[in-house]
């Protein structure tokens, strides 16, 4: 464990419970070797003792065994037996008992001739020898002891004499006594284990007493008073180390309660509180007994009151940051975080509970342009109101996004594509009841609606529907339609352009690979003569040899945002042609350019290096209409530079786009092109062919080079004519056609005569 | 007896010059011992007599030989073997008694030897109960006639309890005839368990009361008894028995059967009172 690593108070408690626990053990160990070590001294002791006190037994035995001797040896009767031994048996037997000569039965007297002959022969049992051992000396006493039949004997020889002078040697005498008997009985052994006293004597073996000790084998009896010494001081060791393993758990567990506990808790509190769980109830935490810790108890609980009450108020920002965070701050509605988070709750749900969903992308019509001509406080207050608007035309429980700047989207669920068309109607009707005048705004403000639907046994499809619901917008938003498209009705072609893989990798490959693009010119002519004026090329894209059409890719530049890409390829194209010689010298040349392109910087570049072709091919941009255009500007701006370099500016598609006055006003338009809606209106005898046609002469009245498009029939042709349109193009005079074939066959085209010069009798190029 | 004569001279030499141990072979390896205190030349030689298997260091006669001594008489008090060489010690009833009244007599005619072999020819015999009946059987048997005078204290009869005195000599003579030598064991004196063999028990049944009785009667020498009133040991009706034969006697007040304590003196008194020479001749 490292150092740096922190240890717990329980751990500390445990370790030094244990440290006391290993202190008491070592106390009662060494104490115990203490004790040890006395009663091995004291055994050594009590060893000695049994030792000194044997040997003194059995000197005192050999001392008795001598007077026993002695005694015989001057008992009168002894004497009278060595005499007259005719009753010896009886003084054996008998006699030296009763008159307490001998005082055991362990002992045994047997009288001797001088020559060593037992006076009478002993009974076996006895044990006394019928001759004295050879060499003995006769003339004094002699101990010994033999081990007979494994029953070890002391014997005491002594010499009997007839008076105290000892002058006639009357006999011997012999003591035989069984020696352990004997010497057991000496006296109480205090310090010798009788039982253990052992005498190392081979059977038939012969020692002198002299020697007797050498041969003595003992043990030690255990001390009484060293025993209950031993017992006594192990008690008090045992009960030592109870009392104090007794004191160190009650410590630890009177510790573990006023301390460990209440730390823990307020651990616990403190890691609770780090990890925002607060105590709901801390006035029940109970009470601790230290002072110290108590202090904090109450300090925590002060604090961990204050700290609940800022966390509330913290959660509480929290969930308003929440719901702002998941809220659009303009509209009020919800936001684009909002509608990722419900959409992927949306889709769960649906997986647990299939149905039928509808998903409805708003976009606000021309938004862009009100907001740049009303400034952003009333395109803020648009969106407020729009968004209000679509809130209400919703259902209670569907939620509107704002997905960003204008556009608006929802999912409906337990819906069908005729219930969600009755629900975009009605977003529609509301908003158009509603009042923008007061914010000065007279032109109407209208949104487009695309729908994708996805049944209820359909919902692998799911995720595609917000893509759906994009196409069904684009195609919402295409001129002409009702602003209402549902995917997969509305949007069939614009669905197959976006989605055809075909159409987009062509796209990319020709954005990617010069050439692929290719441009086919159709004639305008001029009127009256209806000499070919001039072309304007229009954008092809060869892919595997194969033609694709501009109605088929264009839906997926636009929603790819590709407009100013792929302007620039064009403009490479037309660069390209224009510099292969190829249109015939004179032949004016229109270019298709996007609103969104005409401000790029790139865009404005390539054109200016394009008017170096000015001398040979006037050269005609054409603005579609029906683009927004939102920096006007600087649009403005970029049209007067193009227009220094002899471009002249053409408003494409007039009639069907928005706000066509004020870019006539705003903008440097040369040429207005006539939408083929208008134009075939010419040839209607009504009001609306009047409205139109007068419309076409105040035009003219004002400078305006008028082009009228699509002429099919030889009516319009004439109408157009007569209300005095500069050029007309349409299928009746020439179709598009490819470079090659414009300079092969410039009549293949459909062109009647070599095309005029572009800047004869008032024409678009003058 | 040139060997005796030398242990008498080392004994007495490094003793004193007034005392000796005397040793006499009284049988074929068999010594007897007494001591010699020495008197005045003039004083009759006493041969003091112990009691019932008593040495001559019992207290009565110990005393009563210091006391003659301290008269001036010289005393002879030996102690008689009993069959054992040198005896020393008073004999246990319950020992092997193979001695007789007669080795017993022989013993005392050997000390009355001893002591006419020394030059005294004037002797008085003193016994001490036992000793004193032993002394009569000596005068019963012809004594020296060195023999002067007889005094006995505490005299007693051979005593046997409650047996038939003839039953049990008839007894003794039939084991004695049918040469049986299994010790008897029978009450004689103080001794209740005297183990003897027939021959010897019988040579000391013999002697009762008036075997004992006609031998002071007939006592060829001068004859006084020292009797004490409280001797408890003697037989029923003895003491009159010795009044009624009119020996001269002096019966000491309160004595016991030992005359021991204040009555040693009396004992002594009457002893050397009787031993006076202007005592008239005591009558045969």
């Amino acid at each position: 464990m490292k150092w740096s690593e922190s240890i717990s108070i329980k751990q500390i408690a445990l370790a030094f419970v244990t440290g006391l626990l290993v202190l008491v053990s070592l106390i009662g160990g060494f104490a115990a070797y203490q004790t040890r070590a006395v009663t091995r001294s004291l055994e050594q002791h009590n060893w000695e003792a049994a030792q000194s006190e044997l040997a003194s037994g059995v000197e005192r035995l050999l001392a008795q065994t001598g007077d026993l001797a002695n005694n015989l040896a001057h008992w009168d009767e002894t004497r009278q037996q060595l005499v007259t031994p005719e009753y010896y048996t009886y003084w054996r037997d008998q006699r030296v008992y009763e008159s307490g000569v001998l005082n055991s039965r362990f002992a045994r007297a047997a009288l001797y001739t001088r020559a060593g002959t037992l006076l009478a022969p002993s009974p076996e049992k006895s044990g006394l020898p019928s001759k004295l051992p050879v060499g003995l000396p006769l003339q004094q006493n002699a101990s010994w002891l033999s081990n007979q039949a494994g029953s070890i004997a002391l014997y005491h020889a002594f010499p009997v004499y007839s008076d105290e002078r000892r002058q006639a040697l009357l006999g011997h005498g012999l003591i035989r006594i069984d020696f352990m008997p004997a010497l057991l009985r000496q006296a109480k052994f205090q310090f010798t284990d009788t039982p253990s006293v052992k005498l190392a004597l081979e059977p038939g073996e012969t020692l002198a007493a002299s020697q007797l000790f050498s041969r003595l084998s003992f043990s030690a009896r255990p001390d009484p008073d060293q025993l209950r010494f031993q017992t006594i001081l192990s008690r008090t060791l045992l009960a030592l180390f109870v009392l104090l393993v007794s004191a160190a758990l009650l410590g630890f567990v009177a510790y573990n309660r006023l301390l460990i506990r209440p730390l823990g808790r307020l651990t616990q509190d403190i890691d609770a509180m780090q990890h925002g769980r607060f105590n709901h109830n801390p006035a029940r935490s109970q009470p601790m007994r230290i002072s110290e810790l108590e202090n904090i108890r109450r300090s925590l609980h002060d604090y961990q009151l204050q700290l609940r009450e800022l966390h509330g108020s913290l959660e509480h920002q929290n969930r308003e940051f929440h719901s702002q965070a998941r809220q659009d701050a303009l509209t009020g509605c919800h936001n684009r975080r909002a509608y990722e988070e419900d959409w992927e709750d949306f889709r769960r749900q649906l997986q647990a509970a299939p149905q039928g969903v509808a998903f409805l992308l708003f976009d606000c019509d021309r938004f862009k342009t009100i907001n740049d001509t009303y400034g952003h406080a009333k395109g803020d207050r648009v969106l407020t109101i729009v968004a209000d608007a679509l809130v209400m035309a919703l259902r209670a429980n569907d939620r509107l996004y704002r997905l960003g700047g204008d556009e608006f989207a929802t999912f409906l669920s337990h819906t069908t594509p005729a219930h969600a068309k009755q629900i975009a109607q009605r977003c529609q009707s509301l908003l158009e009841a509603s009042v923008f005048s007061d914010l000065g705004i007279s032109e109407p403000v209208g949104i487009s609606i695309g729908i994708a639907f996805c049944a209820a046994d359909q919902l692998a499809h799911l995720d595609e529907l917000p893509k759906q619901a994009d196409i069904a917008m684009y195609t919402a938003k295409q001129p002409g339609r009702n602003r209402i498209a549902l995917y997969g009705e509305d949007t069939e072609r614009a669905a197959q352009a976006l989605v055809a893989s075909r159409e987009t990798s062509a796209l990319f490959q020709a954005l990617a690979t010069p050439g692929m693009v290719e441009l086919h010119y159709q004639p305008i002519h001029g009127l009256p003569g209806r000499k070919v004026a001039y072309y304007e090329a229009l954008a092809r894209i060869r892919y595997n040899g194969e033609l694709i059409m501009p109605g088929a890719f264009l839906p997926v530049v636009s929603s790819r945002r590709l407009e100013t890409e792929f302007d620039l390829a064009v403009l490479h194209q037309v660069d390209a042609d224009l510099s292969s010689q190829q249109i015939p010298p004179g032949s004016g040349v229109s270019i298709n350019l996007s609103a969104q392109s005409i401000s790029r910087p790139e865009i404005v570049s390539h054109l200016l290096e394009l008017s170096r072709h000015g001398t040979r091919h006037p050269l005609m941009l054409e603005i579609t209409e029906t683009s927004l255009i939102t920096q006007m500007i600087e649009v403005r701006t970029y049209l007067d530079l193009l227009h220094t370099v002899n471009y002249r500016i053409a408003m494409d598609d007039f009639g069907t786009g928005y706000s066509p006055l004020r870019y006539l006003v705003d903008l440097p338009v040369d040429v207005v092109k006539f939408d083929i809606s208008l134009v075939n209106k010419l040839g209607q005898d009504n009001r609306a062919g009047q409205v139109v046609a007068d419309f076409a002469r105040m035009m003219k009245d004002a400078g305006y080079a008028l082009v009228a498009e699509g002429v099919e029939t030889e009516t319009v042709l004439q109408k157009v004519e007569s209300l005095g349109f500069a050029h007309v193009q349409g299928y009746l005079l020439g179709r598009p056609a490819p470079l090659s074939q414009l300079a092969v066959q410039p009549g293949a085209a459909g062109l009647d005569a070599p095309p005029a010069p572009l800047d004869d009798d008032g024409s678009v190029f003058a | 007896m040139r060997i005796f004569l030398l242990c008498l001279t080392l004994a007495l030499a490094p003793v004193s010059a007034h005392a000796a141990i005397v040793r006499l072979e009284m049988r074929p390896g068999i010594d007897a011992s007494a001591e010699y205190l020495a008197g005045l030349r003039n004083k009759p030689a006493v041969l003091l007599l112990h009691g019932f298997l008593q040495t001559r260091e019992f207290p009565t006669v110990a005393t009563l030989a210091r006391g003659l001594q301290d008269a001036g008489y010289p005393v002879l008090t030996p102690t008689l073997s009993l069959g054992i060489p040198n005896r020393a010690q008073s004999l246990a009833c319950e020992a092997v008694h193979r001695h007789s009244l007669d080795e017993d007599v022989a013993e005392i005619a050997r000390w009355v030897d001893w002591l006419k072999s020394h030059g005294h020819r004037s002797i008085v015999l003193i016994g001490h109960s036992f000793g004193s009946m032993q002394l009569l059987a000596y005068l019963a048997a012809g004594p020296s006639a060195a023999v002067k005078g007889y005094v006995g204290a505490s005299l007693i009869e051979v005593q046997i309890g409650t047996t038939p005195r003839a039953a049990l000599i008839a007894q003794l003579e039939s084991r004695v005839q049918r040469r049986q030598r299994d010790l008897v064991t029978q009450h004689v004196s103080y001794c209740r368990k005297y183990r003897s063999t027939p021959e010897a028990l019988l040579s000391y049944v013999r002697w009762d009361q008036a075997r004992t009785l006609a031998a002071l009667r007939q006592s060829p020498v001068n004859v006084k008894l020292v009797m004490g009133d409280a001797d408890d040991m003697l037989g029923h009706g003895w003491l009159k028995a010795l009044q009624h034969l009119q020996t001269p006697m002096a019966i000491v007040k309160g004595a016991n059967h030992f005359m021991d304590g204040e009555h040693e003196f009396d004992l002594l008194e009457h002893t050397l009172k009787s031993m006076e020479p202007a005592q008239p001749p005591l009558p045969r």
